[in-house]
C-alpha cells in the first residue's frame, strides 16, 4: 500500500493462487483467475483490461464448486479453461466452459465439459499444449502423468495413456514443450524429468532439487527455465543438460514461478514468496558464459515489490506481450506494463 | 702632378708596346691593343689624325691648342729616342750571336779523329772477350753439372738420414722440425718411395707415426700449455691428419664435462636450501666455479686451436646456460626463498661472466638476462601458487581431525596465512629487488611489475579458489551419502571464507597496498596506458562482494537444511486425518538443533553486533497482520459467516500495522546471520503450511509446535518482533487452511509444552 504504483489493481474476495492469460481472446487483453478458499464459495473471475489500459474490468464472475489450485485457459478457445480443485480432503480436475454472456453478471454457472477423474492422489496441474489447437490434455498428479483425448464439442475426455512414475518420485508439476508436441518436462523432488508422450517413457532428466515451476522458452527451442526453492532461477539448454546455461539469483525467499515472455527474447518474469515480482533479462545468447562477471550488466531489470503477501502466479499477456498480470496470495491482481524496460534491450 | 704622371706612364707603356710589337708577329695580340677606341686617344690603330685635329680645334681654345702642340712635340721627340734605343739594343744582340757561332765552328774541327780511335779500341775489346768466353765455356759447364750432382747427393743423403733425424727430433721433442723435414721429403717419397727409398720411406713413416701419436697425446692432454697444444694441432693439420675428427672428439669431451657441470648444480641445490649446511654449500659453489673456470679455459683453448669451432663452442656454452636455467626453473617450483634464487642466479651469473670473457660472440649475458627474466617471472608466479595452496590448505584444515579443527582456528590460521604469507612474499621479493646482482638489477622494473601483476592475479585466483571451494562443498552436499559428515565442515568453511574475504578486503589489501606502494612503486615496463598492474580497488570490490556472497551462501545452505526437515515434516503426514496432538512434534527439536549448530558456528567466527530493533534497509517486506496472535476467542468463532469478515479484518489490520521487515540485508554479526536464518526458516514454514489442508487436530498440532518454538526462537533471534510476527503468520496460515480451526485450550497447550520441556 506504499510507494507509487504504476500497476492497475483488482481485488478478489478471497485468497488466490492462480492467474492465467486468456490467450485465445484476440480482441481483448484478459486474464482468468480463481480463488482459494476452503470454506467459502469460490469464484472464477474473467478480468479484462479496458481499452485505454487504465482499468481492470470484471467481465465475468462464476462460482466454482471448490477451491482452485490450478487454472489454465484453453489456448484455442477463450471460453474453455481447466482447473484443479480441492475440497480439502480430495482433489479433482475438470475442463469448464464459460457460458455465453448476455450482459448479466450474476454468477451464472460454469458448464463442466469434462471431469478428469482418473486421479487418486493430489493433482498438481492440467496442461494444455501452448502452441495451438490440440485435442490432447495432460494432467499430472503426484504419481502419474495422464494424457487425455478431449473433444470439447462432444464433451468427452478419455485417458489415452498414463504412466506411473513409481513411489519414490512425487511429481509436483510440469510443462509441455511448445516446440514438440510429444515432449513433456515434469518436476519431481530431486530432478526435472523429460517424457516422451508417444511411448510414455522417461527420456532424460536434469538433477536439480525442489523445482517449483518450469517453463519452456516459447521463442527458442531447447531452452528451459526452472524456478527453485533456494537457488533461484536456472536457464537450461536441453542439448547440454549437465550445467545450467545461466543462473539468476531469484528471490530473497523461494522463487515460486517463472514465465518467459512470449514475444521478447530473454525477458523472464519471476515471482516469489518474498512478496516481489522480478523482471529479468537473460543473456541467453550463449556467449554470456564467457563474459566476465564484472562486465556483465545486471540481469535484474526491475523488482515490483508492491505486494502484501507471497506472489504465486504471474502471467504475460499474449496479446500485448509487454503487459503482465500478477496475483498475490491475498487475492490482489496487479497488471503492470514493462514497456519502459523494453527499450533497454 | 697628375699631368706629369700621365705622360710618364704613357711612356713606359708605349715602350713595352713597341718592344712586344717588334717581337710578336701579330700586333693585334699585343696587350696594349686598345679596346676602347675613342677619338681622342692617339695610341690606337684606328687613329684618324684629321678627325683628331678637328675635334681638338673645335673643343679647345688657342691657349690649349698651343699647350697641346708643345706637349705633342715633346712626345714625338721622346718617341724618336726610344726608337733609337731599340734599334741599338737589337744590333748588340746580333753581334753577340755571331760571336758565339764563330767560336763553335773552331771547337768542332778536331773531333772527328778522336771518334775514329775510340771505335777501333772498342772493336778490339769485343774480340778479346769473345775469345775468353769460348775458352772457358766447357769448364763452366762441367762445374755446373758437378754442382747439381752435389745438390742431388745432398738430398739423397738427407733422405737416408731422415729416419735417424726424425728419431733425434722425437727424442728432443722438436716435432715442428720433424714435420718440416718430413714434409720436405714428401715429394721424393711420393715419386721414388716405391723403388729406391723404400726402406727409408718405411722407417721415416714409422717415425712419423710416433710423432703423430705424440702430437695427438699432446693435443688431448690438458696439462700441456695451450700454446703447445695449438702447435700440435697445427702440425697435425700439416701432416694431413684428419683434425676435424679430433675436434669432434674434443668437443664431445667438452660436452661430457658439461653434463658434469650440470650435475654439480643439482647437487648444490639441496645444500643451498639447507642453511645449516652452508659451509658445504659454499665449498660446492667453489667446486662448481672451479669447474666452470676449467670449462671456460678449455673453451678458450679450443678457440685458439680450432678457430673454426667457434659456432659449436657458442652453442655449447649456450647449451650449458640453458641447462642451468632449466635446472633453476625446476627448482623454482619448489619452496625456495629469494635468497636461494639469488644465490643460484649469482652462480650462474659468474659462470656467464667467465664464459663471456672467453666467448664474447655467444652473447651469453643477453641470453642469460632473458632466461633470468623468465625464471624470475616463474619464481614469482610459483611463489604465489604455493601461497595460494597454503591458504586453501589452512582453510580446509587437516582432514583427519575435523572435530578439533574448530572454525575459529581455521579462521585465525586462514587470516594469518593470508597476511603473513603476503607479507613474507613481499619481503622476499624485496630481497630480490635489493640484490645488487647485475641481471637482477636489470630486471628491477620488470620484477616490480611481476610482483604487482602477481598480487593482482593471486587475489583473482584466490577468489576463484574460494568460489571453487564453496561450490565443491555445496555440490558434494547434494550427494546425500556423506552429508552428515562432510556437511558440517562445509557450512563452516563457507562462513570462514566469507570472513576471510572481509578480512582480505579490510585488513590485508590495505596493508599490501601500503607495502607495495612503499617498495614496489615504479616499474612501468608496461605502458602507462594500462595503468598500474596492482589495482587494490578492484580486488576490494571483488572480495567485498565475495564476502556478501559467501555469507548469503552460508545462510542459504543452512536454510536449505532446515527446509529439508520442514519438507519432511509437512509432506509426509496426512494432515486432514491428523490425530489429536499429544506431544510437541520432534521436528521442533531438529529445527532447534540446526539453529543451534548454525549459532555455534556463527559465534566462533562472527563478531557480536549491537542489538538493534529494526533495520532500515530492507529489500522486501511483509506487513504484520496482528500485533497479538489470534486470540482464542476470535479463532473460536469458526463458523463460515465469520470467516469472510475475518479476511477483511486481516486486510484492514495490515493497512494499519507497522511494517515488520523480514528480508533485510545481512550484516557480518552473529545476530544478523542467525536471525536471518530463523526468519527465512519461519517463512518457509509458513509456505509449507499454506500448501496443506488441516483438520482440527492438525491445526492444533501446528499451534502447539509453534507455541513451543516461540520462546527459544526469540532467544536465538535478534529480531523478536519479526519472529513473533512470522510465528503468528504460520498460525494464521494454518487456521486459514483448516477446515475446523478450533485452537487448543491454553491449559492443555501449557501442559503439553511443560511436558516437552521436562522431557527435553
Amino acid at each position: 500500500m506504499q510507494g507509487a504504483s504504476s500497476g492497475i489493481g483488482y481485488g478478489l474476495k478471497y485468497q488466490a493462487r492462480c492467474i492465467s492469460d486468456v490467450s485465445a481472446d484476440t480482441d481483448h487483453t484478459s486474464f482468468l483467475t480463481g480463488t482459494l478458499s476452503l470454506k467459502e464459495e469460490n469464484e472464477v473471475h474473467l478480468i479484462r483490461l479496458s481499452s485505454g489500459g487504465t482499468e481492470l474490468i470484471c467481465e465475468g464472475l462464476f462460482s466454482h464448486p471448490n477451491e482452485i489450485w490450478d487454472l489454465r485457459s484453453c489456448p484455442f478457445d477463450q471460453r474453455i479453461f481447466s482447473s484443479v480443485y480441492s475440497s480439502g480432503e480430495s482433489f479433482g480436475a475438470a475442463v469448464w466452459q464459460i457460458p455465453e454472456l448476455y450482459g448479466q453478471l450474476n454468477s451464472p454457472q460454469l458448464e463442466k465439459i469434462a471431469s478428469l477423474d482418473s486421479h487418486e492422489g493430489k493433482i498438481n496441474c492440467v496442461i494444455w499444449w501452448p502452441s495451438g489447437k490440440q485435442d490432447k490434455l495432460i494432467s499430472i498428479d503426484q504419481e502419474k502423468i495422464l494424457l487425455w483425448n478431449i473433444d470439447c464439442s462432444k464433451k468427452i475426455a478419455q485417458v489415452q495413456s498414463q504412466e506411473s512414475t513409481g513411489m519414490l518420485h512425487y511429481l509436483s508439476g510440469g510443462a509441455w514443450d511448445p516446440h514438440d508436441v510429444n515432449a513433456l518436462a515434469a518436476t519431481c523432488e530431486s530432478s526435472v524429468q523429460f517424457w516422451d508422450l508417444r511411448t510414455m517413457k522417461k527420456t532424460n532428466s536434469i538433477e536439480c532439487t525442489h523445482v517449483h515451476d518450469l517453463e519452456y522458452d516459447t521463442k527458442k527451442n531447447h531452452i528451459l527455465v526452472t524456478a527453485e526453492d533456494e537457488s533461484g532461477i536456472h536457464i537450461w539448454d536441453l542439448r547440454m543438460p549437465r550445467v545450467p546455461m545461466q543462473e539468476l539469483p531469484g528471490h530473497a525467499h523461494w522463487t515460486w514461478t517463472v514465465r518467459c515472455n512470449p514475444q521478447y527474447d530473454g525477458l523472464i518474469l519471476s515471482a516469489g514468496t518474498d512478496s516481489t515480482v522480478n523482471l529479468w533479462l537473460s543473456s541467453s545468447s550463449g556467449d554470456g558464459m564467457v563474459e566476465s562477471p564484472t562486465r556483465r550488466s545486471n540481469p535484474l531489470l526491475n523488482t515490483y515489490s508492491d505486494y502484501e503477501d507471497s506472489v504465486y502466479s504471474v502471467a504475460w499477456s499474449s496479446r500485448e506481450p509487454w503487459i503482465f498480470a500478477s496475483l498475490s496470495y491475498d487475492g490482489r491482481v496487479v497488471v503492470e506494463s514493462v514497456k519502459s524496460y523494453l527499450s533497454r534491450k | 702632378m697628375a699631368a706629369n704622371d700621365v705622360p710618364l706612364d704613357d711612356k713606359a707603356k708605349r715602350m713595352r708596346d713597341l718592344l712586344s710589337s717588334f717581337y710578336s708577329p701579330d700586333p693585334s695580340m699585343s696587350s696594349s691593343s686598345p679596346k676602347l677606341a675613342s677619338l681622342d686617344s692617339i695610341n690606337t690603330a684606328s687613329f684618324d689624325a684629321n678627325q683628331y685635329m678637328n675635334l681638338l680645334v673645335q673643343k679647345s681654345n688657342l691657349e690649349v691648342l698651343l699647350k697641346r702642340h708643345v706637349e705633342m712635340a715633346a712626345e714625338i721627340k721622346n718617341l724618336d729616342t726610344d726608337l733609337q734605343m731599340l734599334v741599338y739594343e737589337n744590333y748588340n744582340k746580333f753581334i753577340s750571336a755571331t760571336d758565339t757561332i764563330k767560336r763553335m765552328k773552331s771547337n768542332i774541327v778536331g773531333m772527328e779523329t778522336n771518334m775514329e780511335q775510340l771505335l777501333e779500341k772498342i772493336t778490339s775489346v769485343q774480340s778479346r772477350s769473345d775469345g775468353v768466353n769460348t775458352s772457358l765455356f766447357e769448364k763452366r759447364e762441367h762445374i755446373e753439372k758437378l754442382h747439381r750432382t752435389r745438390n742431388l747427393l745432398r738430398k739423397v743423403q738427407f733422405i737416408y738420414d731422415l729416419p735417424a733425424r726424425l728419431g733425434k727430433c722425437i727424442k728432443s721433442e722438436a716435432y715442428a722440425d720433424a714435420v718440416k723435414f718430413y714434409t720436405g721429403a714428401m715429394p721424393i717419397f711420393r715419386t721414388y718411395g716405391d723403388s729406391s727409398f723404400q726402406d727409408c720411406k718405411r722407417a721415416s713413416e714409422e717415425a712419423m707415426q710416433t710423432i703423430i701419436r705424440n702430437l695427438q697425446g699432446k693435443l688431448f692432454s690438458d696439462s700441456e700449455s695451450i700454446q703447445s697444444r695449438a702447435e700440435a694441432a697445427v702440425l697435425l693439420k700439416q701432416l694431413d691428419f684428419p683434425v676435424d675428427s679430433l675436434k669432434v672428439k674434443l668437443l664431445e669431451k667438452l660436452e661430457q664435462s658439461l653434463a658434469d657441470l650440470e650435475l654439480k648444480i643439482e647437487k648444490l641445490e639441496p645444500a643451498g636450501e639447507d642453511s645449516s649446511n652452508l659451509y658445504q654449500g659454499g665449498s660446492l659453489v667453489d667446486n662448481h666455479e672451479d669447474s666452470v673456470r676449467e670449462f671456460s679455459e678449455a673453451v678458450r683453448a679450443y678457440l685458439v686451436i680450432f678457430p673454426d669451432s667457434k659456432n659449436q663452442l657458442i652453442s655449447l656454452s649456450r647449451d650449458l646456460l640453458s641447462r642451468h636455467f632449466e635446472a633453476l626453473q625446476q627448482y623454482v617450483h619448489e619452496r625456495i626463498s629469494s635468497a636461494d634464487l639469488v644465490n643460484i642466479l649469482k652462480i650462474i651469473w659468474t659462470d656467464v661472466l667467465l664464459l663471456d670473457n672467453v666467448l664474447e660472440e655467444a652473447g651469453l649475458p643477453v641470453v642469460s638476462l632473458e632466461a633470468a627474466q623468465v625464471v624470475v617471472k616463474k619464481y614469482i608466479s610459483s611463489k604465489f601458487s604455493i601461497f595460494q595452496q597454503d591458504i586453501s590448505d589452512s582453510l580446509v584444515g587437516p582432514k583427519e581431525r575435523v572435530e578439533e579443527y574448530t572454525l575459529q582456528v581455521a579462521l585465525e590460521t586462514g587470516k594469518k596465512t593470508v597476511l603473513q604469507g603476503s607479507m613474507d612474499a613481499l619481503l622476499d621479493f624485496r630481497l630480490l629487488l635489493d640484490d645488487k646482482l647485475e641481471p637482477v638489477v636489470n630486471l628491477r622494473d620488470l620484477i616490480i611489475d611481476y610482483v604487482q601483476e602477481g598480487f593482482q592475479g593471486f587475489f583473482r585466483t584466490l577468489y576463484d579458489c574460494f568460489v571453487l571451494l564453496s561450490e565443491k562443498k555445496s555440490a558434494s552436499e547434494q550427494g546425500l551419502k556423506e552429508m552428515a559428515q562432510s556437511d558440517k565442515a562445509l557450512t563452516g568453511l563457507v562462513l570462514v571464507l566469507s570472513q576471510i574475504s572481509v578480512f582480505i578486503e579490510q585488513g590485508a589489501i590495505p596493508r599490501i597496498t601500503e607495502e607495495i606502494a612503499s617498495s614496489f612503486s615504479g616499474g612501468g615496463a608496461r605502458g602507462y596506458e594500462y595503468g598500474p598492474a596492482f589495482v587494490p580497488g578492484e580486488i576490494c570490490r571483488r572480495f567485498r562482494s565475495a564476502g556478501d556472497k559467501f555469507i548469503n551462501l552460508y545462510i542459504k545452505m543452512r536454510t536449505q537444511r532446515i527446509s529439508v526437515i520442514l519438507r519432511k515434516r509437512f509432506m509426509t503426514p496426512n494432515w486432514i486425518k491428523h490425530k489429536e496432538p499429544r506431544d510437541v512434534h520432534m521436528f521442533v527439536d531438529l529445527l532447534l538443533r540446526e539453529l543451534e549448530a548454525a549459532g555455534s558456528e556463527v559465534k566462533q567466527i562472527l563478531p557480536q553486533g549491537i542489538r538493534k530493533h529494526r533495520h532500515s534497509d530492507s529489500n522486501g517486506s511483509t506487513a504484520s497482520s496482528r500485533s497479538n496472535p489470534l486470540r482464542d476467542d476470535r479463532l473460536g468463532r469458526s463458523n463460515t459467516s465469520r470467516a469472510r469478515s475475518q479476511l477483511l479484518e486481516t486486510h484492514l489490520a495490515k493497512l494499519f500495522k507497522q511494517k515488520v521487515e523480514i528480508f533485510t540485508k545481512v550484516e557480518y554479526t552473529q545476530e544478523s546471520v542467525v536471525s536471518t536464518i530463523v526468519k527465512l526458516s519461519l517463512k518457509s514454514l509458513q509456505e509449507f503450511v499454506r500448501l496443506q489442508t488441516f483438520n482440527r487436530s492438525g491445526f492444533q498440532q501446528i499451534q502447539l509446535d509453534i507455541q513451543f518454538l516461540r520462546l527459544p526462537l526469540k532467544e536465538i533471534s535478534e529480531d523478536e518482533a519479526a519472529v513473533d510476527f512470522l510465528l503468528d503468520e504460520v498460525i494464521v496460515a494454518a487456521s486459514e487452511r483448516c477446515l475446523d480451526p478450533i485452537p487448543l485450550e491454553p491449559p492443555i497447550l501449557d501442559k503439553l509444552i511443560q511436558a516437552k520441556l521436562a522431557k527435553g
